[in-house]
């Protein structure tokens, strides 16, 4: 079993993933316990969170929400100023496992396993987040449209933590998370989509659908529902690049990633036009 | 009803553990504290068929920690040929000696301080092959150019196997014939006929509880605790494979946290009972949830079939083949095969039947007992079959199967007749339940709607052997002693209430022992939905023994003739006469605290199938009749099946606890969505690659109908306690039609393959386009 270390300062930390051999930044642990159990994890020390101060703080102001990493996806929920000002964010954190994992697992932790099926990435990649990393370097901040690297790779560098992530506040528009399984109802999401209609622009973040989570943007300026749909449908194509496996084939999981693209952009109409 | 009353047969008196099992009061297997042992962990192999050239133990044994690592090989050269056990066939090594014939077959055992050590132990093993051809499905196995076995090896636990041992060159290791009339000539001269390539994949029964065994030596006596739901067999198997007298081998059980036919048969106990006898030292052996579904899985199964209408629609004949994949070692496969072979045509009356049902080995993890036994893989042929003619004949499909379903005392195809099997009634009950004569909103847009209705027969495990003691205390509290395993089902509950019925007292002062061979009696085993008839008959006979012993007392007592007094709630009564039964038992001994005892027996018969026919007489003691009934809501665009309401109706005979029955036939039904939309065992070139919880998938709240409705039917039993039968497996029989045949209702296609996922929808929908 890996060696387990609380460190009680950001510096501490950053110290220790700077100096232990192979070391793992531990959060809530949701994700790496089942890893840890099926033996497809292999680290030799975690450095647990836990006991930084100020890492589950959240922050909201007009520009947007600064939440901390330990901060648990639950919160991100169900905080009404979160819910206010990013409501995206919300309601993408909101349909994450079930509520015993969200009560748990952090939103550092979240983005950090870097798995292209999580749900929050996409409304992230739509909010134009960004992820601050920090490391004995110092601290630097991540677009988190340039933060998904590769298939469970993402930017960080192997002695930085994630030490926060500001979400923008959603501009005025409508937005909608739709997501789709493929067996049963509570597996791990087979497509998922952000969409955010705002100031004539269509937004979009893919989950599950591509090796990575995905993001396409387009004009849709003069557009009628039925347009901004076949627009979005034509926009998403190039990013599609699904992973068969046993939840479905590369055909059916294209299907489910336009008819989850197509409810969410047609949700968002339709809140759009009755706003 | 009085509260005593509540505690009867027919009342529905909550489980006596159910706050202990929610709360984890209850200690199971698991939770024991073992002191001083060895934990036990498994090397297991990397090729699904493989010739063992050496195993390199060195590195492992060499680790801190580490008592010992015993090989296949070191055990066979003190058990022999006795290392290989098995229901049917004694085909399985507790570690494999010569070849593997699965990935994940146990290869070495890691004996340690800790379970800890002993995992990181098993890594340390290397092992040399040399790889032989695989036999990855029953395609590879029927080709017949590999073979799992050299030859076939029946154990000595079943007669009627006698005549294979030592056939060589083949995988099937049991072949059924049903040969009723001449179905193959009735099929081409009727009028319609439907086929169907049907397939049920293999499944995981994923109870909560893991398995585990801790066994032990004790005064030259083997003694062992694990969960099992046949300690009687595992008593058996445990005494020859070390070559003891039985009375030198104890098998005891705590509550099972489920099972459905997981722990059944040869699991862990022979591989734990040969590591303490040779050791000589206590071990422990458990799997992890990983593991768990390495030990045995339900029967992937393939049936070619076909069935036939002359031109008023009377049905002429069913043609079926079946091939049962029963993995690399035979467990109750043939046993399976035969037994849902037999009602593979389904509980109609037709003139003429075929089914060739074949037991077929292949390098996979083996498959044995799960809820059903075999027949759900045959109900998915004969109720997707019959529902297609019913389509084809312009007929509605539950009239259809109502006019040809079997009645009381018709005789079906395998020669058997039908009573207390009340399938019109249960099919009635269902249709009604979810609507079937009223009009259905079909849906607009994406959603098409759609209704399906399936009936399922199975016969109960014949024959068997239930025994009972029953020790009435002196204060009229009781203990029964029973070897039936109480796994959830709430057995240890409805056996008090069967024995305080009779003896006429609190069904909650009966404390039902847990079984313990060293104490309680033979019981074939806790399976095959039988023990309510079975076990229960013998308690009713145990407590009417008893009954005839205290009025016996009283008579004597009051000084009158037995027949003049009764037994009631508050004691012996005759006329004026009256005692409680503490008084009695009292005076009778002169001592507080004694007991009366008396045991029973009961025992079912059967006439075995002729070889070249099939048929019998008498087949079974006694037949389970269930059906289902399912509206659905098909997204076409998704191909996502979303199940509105499920109602699913049992003939139980008689309810002891109608409560219990209900949640039987619900959790049943559950199970059966689970089989119907989504849950398989997927293996790529005999690697499992969907064996952790993660991937495998099980219903959860989110898949639930809208609406789940239990309904049961009672048409008593001649001969069951108090009119009652099981109910175990009744529900989950007709589940996966029934759903199928709503998806063909709501979108026009016939899928033939379970499970009936998004993706199979959608693209039957895209080829029907």
């Amino acid at each position: 079993m890996p060696r387990l270390h609380r460190p009680t300062s950001l510096a501490e930390a950053a110290r220790l993933l700077s100096t232990l051999d192979n070391p793992m930044v531990y959060g809530g642990g949701t994700a790496i316990q089942i890893l840890v159990k099926q033996g497809i994890l292999f680290a030799d020390n975690f450095v647990d969170l836990a006991g930084v101060p100020g890492l589950r703080d959240v922050s909201v102001d007009a520009g947007g929400v600064t939440v901390g990493p330990m901060v648990t996806v639950r919160r991100m929920e169900t905080d009404p100023e979160v819910r206010q000002v990013v409501p995206l964010a919300s309601a993408a954190y909101r349909q994450v496992a079930n509520p015993r994992v969200r009560n748990t697992a952090s939103v550092g932790g979240n983005i950090a396993h870097g798995d292209y099926r999580l749900d929050p990435p996409t409304a992230l990649l739509v909010l134009g987040a960004t992820v601050r990393a920090t490391s004995v370097r110092g601290t630097r901040d991540i677009p988190i449209r340039e933060f998904f690297v590769d298939f469970q790779v993402t930017a960080l560098e192997p002695d930085e933590l994630v030490s926060g992530i500001r979400i923008p506040a959603q501009p005025a528009g409508a937005s909608r998370f739709e997501k789709n399984s493929s067996l049963g109802e509570n597996d791990w999401p087979c497509a998922s989509a952000s969409v955010l209609v705002a100031a004539g622009r269509v937004q979009i973040g893919l989950g599950a659908v591509a090796p990575t989570p995905r993001y396409v943007t387009f004009d849709a300026a003069g557009l009628d529902d039925q347009g901004a749909v076949d627009a979005a449908l034509a926009a998403i194509e190039p990013a599609l690049d699904p992973i068969p496996d046993v939840r479905g084939g590369v055909a059916y999981k294209r299907r489910l990633a336009r008819v989850t693209v197509e409810d969410a952009v047609r949700g968002a109409w339709k809140d759009l036009q009755d706003a | 009803m009085r509260e005593i009353e509540q505690s009867w047969v027919g009342g529905s008196r909550p489980r006596f553990d159910t706050a202990g099992r929610v709360r984890g009061m209850i200690a199971h297997v698991g939770d024991q504290a073992v002191g001083a042992a060895a934990h036990v962990a498994v090397h297991r192999a990397t090729q699904p068929h493989a010739r063992i050239e050496a195993v390199h133990v060195d590195e492992a044994l060499a680790m801190p920690g580490v008592y010992g690592v015993v090989t296949g090989a070191d055990l066979y050269k003190q058990l022999g040929d006795r290392l290989l056990t098995g229901p049917a066939f004694a085909d399985q090594p507790a570690l494999a000696h010569e070849k593997v014939r699965y990935v994940g077959e146990p290869v070495a055992a890691v004996l340690a301080a800790d379970l800890a050590t002993a995992r990181a132990a098993t890594d340390a093993i290397w092992v040399d092959y040399e790889d032989l051809p695989p036999v990855y499905d029953l395609a590879d196995a029927l080709a017949g150019t590999a073979y799992v076995h050299d030859e076939l090896r029946p154990s000595s636990v079943f007669g009627d196997l006698k005549h294979l041992r030592g056939v060589r060159d083949t995988n099937v290791n049991y072949t059924y014939n049903l040969r009723t009339g001449d179905a193959e000539a009735a099929r081409d001269a009727g009028a319609h006929t439907v086929t169907g390539e049907f397939w049920a994949p293999p499944t995981h029964h994923v109870p909560i509880e893991l398995p585990c065994t801790i066994a032990w030596v004790d005064s030259g006596r083997l003694e062992m605790l694990t969960t099992t739901q046949t300690p009687s067999y595992v008593r058996q198997t445990i005494a020859d494979l070390l070559d003891l007298p039985l009375s030198r081998v104890r098998v005891t059980t705590r509550p099972l946290g489920g099972s459905f036919g997981a722990k059944m048969y040869d699991r862990l106990e022979p591989l734990a009972a040969a590591l303490a006898w040779t050791a000589g030292r206590r071990v422990r052996v458990t799997a992890t949830r990983e593991e768990a579904f390495l030990l045995t899985t339900r029967h992937g199964a393939a049936v070619s079939s076909s069935l036939t209408a002359d031109a008023e629609g009377n049905l002429v004949s069913s043609v079926a083949d079946v091939r049962y994949d029963t993995g690399a070692y035979a467990d109750v496969g043939p046993r399976i095969t035969a037994k849902s072979g037999m009602v593979a045509p389904g509980p109609y009356r037709i003139a003429n039947a075929r089914v060739l049902s074949r037991c077929v080995y292949t390098n996979k993890p083996s498959a044995g007992p799960f809820r059903g036994f075999g027949v759900p893989q045959v109900t998915w042929s004969h109720e997707s079959l019959i529902d297609e003619l019913a389509h084809e004949l312009g007929e509605d499909p539950y009239a259809f199967r109502r006019r040809h379903l079997l009645r009381e005392g018709d005789e079906a195809p395998m020669g058997t007749r039908m009573h207390s099997a009340d399938f019109v009634g249960c099919l009635d009950a269902v249709a009604n339940a979810i609507g079937w004569f009223d009009p259905l909103d079909r849906g607009t847009g994406r959603i098409r709607r759609g209704r399906g209705v399936a009936v399922g027969v199975k016969a109960v495990l014949t024959p068997t052997i239930a025994n009972a003691v029953l020790q009435l205390n002196q204060d009229n509290s009781a203990t029964l002693l029973i070897s039936t395993v109480d796994m959830g089902q709430g057995s240890d509950t409805i056996m008090a209430q069967i024995a305080a019925d009779v003896l006429r007292m609190d069904s909650r002062r009966i404390h039902v022992v847990r079984a313990d061979t060293d104490a309680t009696p033979y019981d074939t085993i806790t399976a095959g939905s039988r023990s309510t008839y079975h076990t229960g008959n013998a308690v009713r006979r145990v407590a009417e023994a008893m009954r005839d012993k205290l009025i016996g007392l009283a008579a004597e007592r009051f000084g009158v003739p037995a027949e003049e007094v009764s037994l009631t709630p508050d004691g012996p009564r005759a006329g004026s006469h009256e005692v409680t039964v503490a008084e009695l038992v009292h005076g009778h001994f002169g001592a507080r605290g004694a007991t009366l005892t008396t045991e029973a027996n009961y025992t079912s018969s059967w006439t075995p199938y002729d070889k070249e026919t099939g048929r019998s007489d008498k087949v079974t003691e006694h037949w389970f009749a269930g059906a289902v009934g399912a509206r659905i809501a098909v997204d076409t665009a998704t191909g996502r099946v979303r199940i509105e309401h499920l109602a699913v109706a049992g003939d139980v005979g008689r309810a002891i606890n109608p409560t219990l029955v209900e949640q039987q036939l619900s959790g049943a039904a559950i199970m059966g969505i689970g089989h119907a939309l989504f849950d398989q065992l997927v293996l790529d070139q005999g690697q499992l690659i969907n064996g952790t919880l993660l991937d495998y998938q099980l219903p959860s709240i989110r898949d639930l109908p809208d609406q789940l409705t239990p309904i049961v039917v009672e048409s008593p039993h001649d001969d069951g306690p108090f009119g009652a039968k099981g109910v175990g497996e009744t529900g989950i029989l007709g589940v996966a039609p029934a759903i199928a045949n709503a998806v063909r209702d709501a979108v026009g296609v016939r899928l033939t393959r379970l499970p009936l996922t998004p993706e199979s929808i959608t693209m039957a929908l895209e080829e029907n386009q």
